[in-house]
């Protein structure tokens, strides 16, 4: 009996991801715990592990590299010695992806799931929208007026969809019915890409942001900043990002309904103060998550975040690695950056913006002196928390930005 | 302009070339003293004699291999068969010898031969004179292949085969022959290979081809009256085919039809058809159609014969057809 090698589900989000390429050649012995192939989830590239043995076999149309594939879909067979693959049996063709979504979804573990009846079921009814008939000329229009065939009713006489229908699709239907525009490219959307856009929608559909800023003297914060660089001799130094990350962490812990998500009609105070933090990649932003940031030291803070930047920018991070996150602290202060509106990293209840740290004349008693001023950008979701604490909160970050040591030697 | 029957226009076609070029000589039955049996040589033996108007005995084989023969060492032969069905009786001497011959000489010796006869389906002509049989000819490799529609592509294409140096089939729809057209005055010529877009239009491509041209052009009367735009291309010549004008057509309309008289199996729809299907894959809107004359030896009693033949009814019903499709 042949093994379905099924495209597992890599963080709790993930459709669907892109397939990066065989680890094993087709014909090659298989032993269970061995990396199979390797796929690009919603933020990462990811090994898949085989969780049985046998031979791969690849059919002819299964995804090639580069291509996107649903979680459930069927990419080969591990079939035993002298096994015939089910593709190579003259009865049963089988299609090489189906939109069945594994018993196993969720678990964020590699997977390679049986054949199970269920799944057969599954993979006929997606054959079944899939045949929807359109005309090849009609096909191509909708690709350039970007106009999605697939929900259009087709006027031919068999049913099939015919230029005419996506045009007239095109004109009804506000989003998405813009002609390419001339001297246009036409770039596809990365999975990466993809999930930051649905991401920012969800947040910018599902949420009441306000955003309150300040500006925070963090002249106290900068000599510290170049006291431990000057104690560390070369060695590591917290950076900004690190300092910003672990002062919010420990605002919060005074603050619980900042660290708070709704869950129906209630309010979820989370114990664990787990702080994402704003990385740009040059696949797009991710959020890789401190965890139990408030519990650990400056250096501890520094040195995981390090581990983290580094994975992030070889694209190692693993998807457990950006979730869980309860609080956001994004940082365009390198950026020339003062003041923006960040948005909420949903579910999550607020974001905090850091701006750049600058010298500016500051008035001291009667007297102008030169400061080093920050501005923070705190957006929250007023279905959480209202105006008044959030502010108490911005302030009390503020203090430890004027007094750090306290927070930061400990 | 002057209007001349498509009989006229390639009579008129035929003298001036022998009044140009010595070297034209025709054979044929009939060709002579009676003038053709269609009036192809009409006149032409008084001014020329027996010399040039050859009559032949009925033996086609004999004397197309008389031509290439006479092809190769200089002179340009035109072979008048009537009805063009009594080429078959030559097809050896025209596909191993006539079509390969500038091919196996790497083009030392020249092969300028003009074949000429009639073709179609009417006036109870019976099968052994209603062959069309193009895609035969369009099949071998190193032969032009010509069936115009009117006059004026009649007179410009057979003076355009008798400059050309390569062997030509002229095949001329016998239900044309009486047809009238305009025909410009002085010397006039048209290019192997390039179609003509009789009709413009925006929703059906039609292509037509000899007497299906004007049974489709009466067509497009009766449909524009419902909205249909159809545009109607002529090849004018089978080989060489000009797809890039079919191709340019179907990339405005999205449909098309070929409507020919001559069998659908292996035929001129079907080569057009694979072309677009393989070049236009993405402009087409609905299945390619074609409609044929029926795959059957043609019949003589006149209610068979016009039930085995398109007619501008039932390519109108066809484009309606490929319209909703």
């Amino acid at each position: 009996m042949a093994i379905e090698i099924t495209v597992p589900r890599l963080g709790w989000n993930m459709d669907e991801g892109v397939f990066v390429g065989w680890l094993k050649a087709n014909g090659e012995r298989v032993r269970p715990g061995e990396m199979i192939y390797s796929l690009e989830g919603d933020k990462a590239i990811q090994e898949v592990e085989s969780l049985d043995g046998g031979i791969l076999r690849i059919p002819p149309n299964a995804p090639k590299a580069g291509e996107r594939v649903v979680v459930g879909a069927l990419l080969a067979y591990l079939v035993a010695e002298g096994e015939k693959a089910p593709f190579e049996l003259p009865s049963r063709g089988t299609a090489a992806t189906k939109a069945q979504a594994p018993a196993a979804a969720g678990r964020s573990q590699a997977t390679v799931s049986r054949a199970t009846a269920p799944s057969i079921a599954a993979d006929r009814s997606s054959e079944t929208s899939r045949n929807k008939a359109i005309s090849p000329r009609a096909r191509r229009v909708a690709a350039e007026l970007g106009v999605d065939w697939q929900s259009i009713h087709g006027s031919g006489r068999t049913g099939r969809i015919r230029e005419r229908d996506v045009r007239a699709a095109a004109q009804t239907s506000p989003i998405g019915a813009q002609p390419k525009p001339s001297g246009a490219k036409r770039v596809p959307l990365t999975a990466a890409r993809r999930t930051i856009a649905r991401r920012m929608l969800e947040s910018a559909r599902s949420t009441a942001p306000v955003t309150l800023t300040t500006k925070v003297d963090a002249t106290n914060l900068v000599g510290w900043r170049k006291k431990m660089e000057a104690a560390a001799a070369g060695g590591i130094v917290p950076g900004y990002t690190d300092i910003f990350v672990k002062l919010a962490a420990v605002a919060l812990k005074e603050h619980p309904q900042l660290n708070a998500r709704l869950d129906g009609e209630t309010m979820l105070l989370l114990e664990e103060i787990n702080m994402g933090f704003a990385v740009d990649t040059p696949w797009g932003l991710v959020v890789p998550v401190l965890r139990d940031a408030a519990r650990l030291d400056m250096m501890a803070v520094t040195g995981r975040s390090r581990e983290l930047v580094e994975r992030a920018l070889a694209r190692r991070l693993l998807p457990q690695e950006m979730e869980g996150g309860t609080f956001t602290v994004t940082n365009l202060g390198a950026y020339g950056v003062d003041a923006f509106t960040p948005i909420i990293n949903h579910p999550q209840c607020a974001i905090l913006g850091v701006g750049r740290i600058r010298r500016e004349p500051a008035v001291a008693g009667e007297a102008i002196v030169a400061r080093e001023m920050v501005t923070l950008s705190l957006t929250f979701d007023h279905r959480l928390v209202d105006g008044a604490p959030a502010a108490r909160f911005l302030r009390t970050i503020a203090s430890l930005i004027e007094s750090p040591s306290a927070a930061l030697d400990t | 302009m002057r209007e001349l029957t498509f009989m006229q226009a390639t009579l008129e076609g035929l003298a001036e070339e022998m009044a140009r070029d010595p070297a034209i000589f025709v054979l044929g039955e009939g060709i002579g003293k009676r003038g053709g049996n269609f009036n192809t040589t009409a006149g032409l033996y008084e001014l020329y004699g027996e010399r040039r108007l050859r009559d032949t005995p009925i033996a086609e084989r004999g004397f197309v291999g008389l031509a290439c023969g006479a092809a190769m060492t200089g002179s340009r032969p035109v072979v008048d068969f009537m009805f063009s069905d009594f080429l078959l009786d030559a097809f050896a001497e025209l596909v191993n010898q006539i079509a390969k011959m500038q091919y196996m000489s790497s083009g030392r010796l020249k092969m300028p031969i003009l074949l000429r006869g009639c073709i179609g389906i009417g006036h109870s002509a019976a099968t052994h004179h209603s062959g069309s049989y193009y895609p035969l000819y369009g099949h071998v490799p190193g032969l032009r292949v010509v069936v115009p529609s009117t006059p004026a592509d009649a007179k410009g294409l057979l003076k355009r085969a008798l400059n050309s140096f390569d062997p030509v089939v002229f095949l001329e729809h016998r239900e044309l022959l009486t047809t009238k057209g305009k025909v410009p005055d002085g010397e006039h010529q048209v290019e192997f290979g390039r179609a003509s877009i009789v009709r413009e239009g925006k929703d059906v491509t039609v292509v037509a081809i000899a007497i299906t041209v004007r049974h489709s052009l009466a067509a497009c009367e009766e449909l524009a009256q419902e909205g249909l735009s159809v545009e109607v291309i002529d090849p004018r010549t089978v080989a060489p085919l000009d797809v890039e004008t079919i191709l340019a057509s179907v990339r405005k309309t999205g449909r098309l039809l070929i409507a020919d008289e001559t069998l659908a199996p292996f035929g001129l729809g079907a080569e057009i058809a694979a072309q677009v299907a393989d070049l236009g894959f993405d402009d087409l809107d609905a299945p390619i159609r074609r409609l044929n004359g029926s795959h059957v030896p043609t019949p003589y009693s006149p209610p068979l014969e016009a039930a085995v033949i398109p007619n501008s009814k039932s390519i109108a019903q066809a484009i309606r057809e490929l319209a909703a499709e």
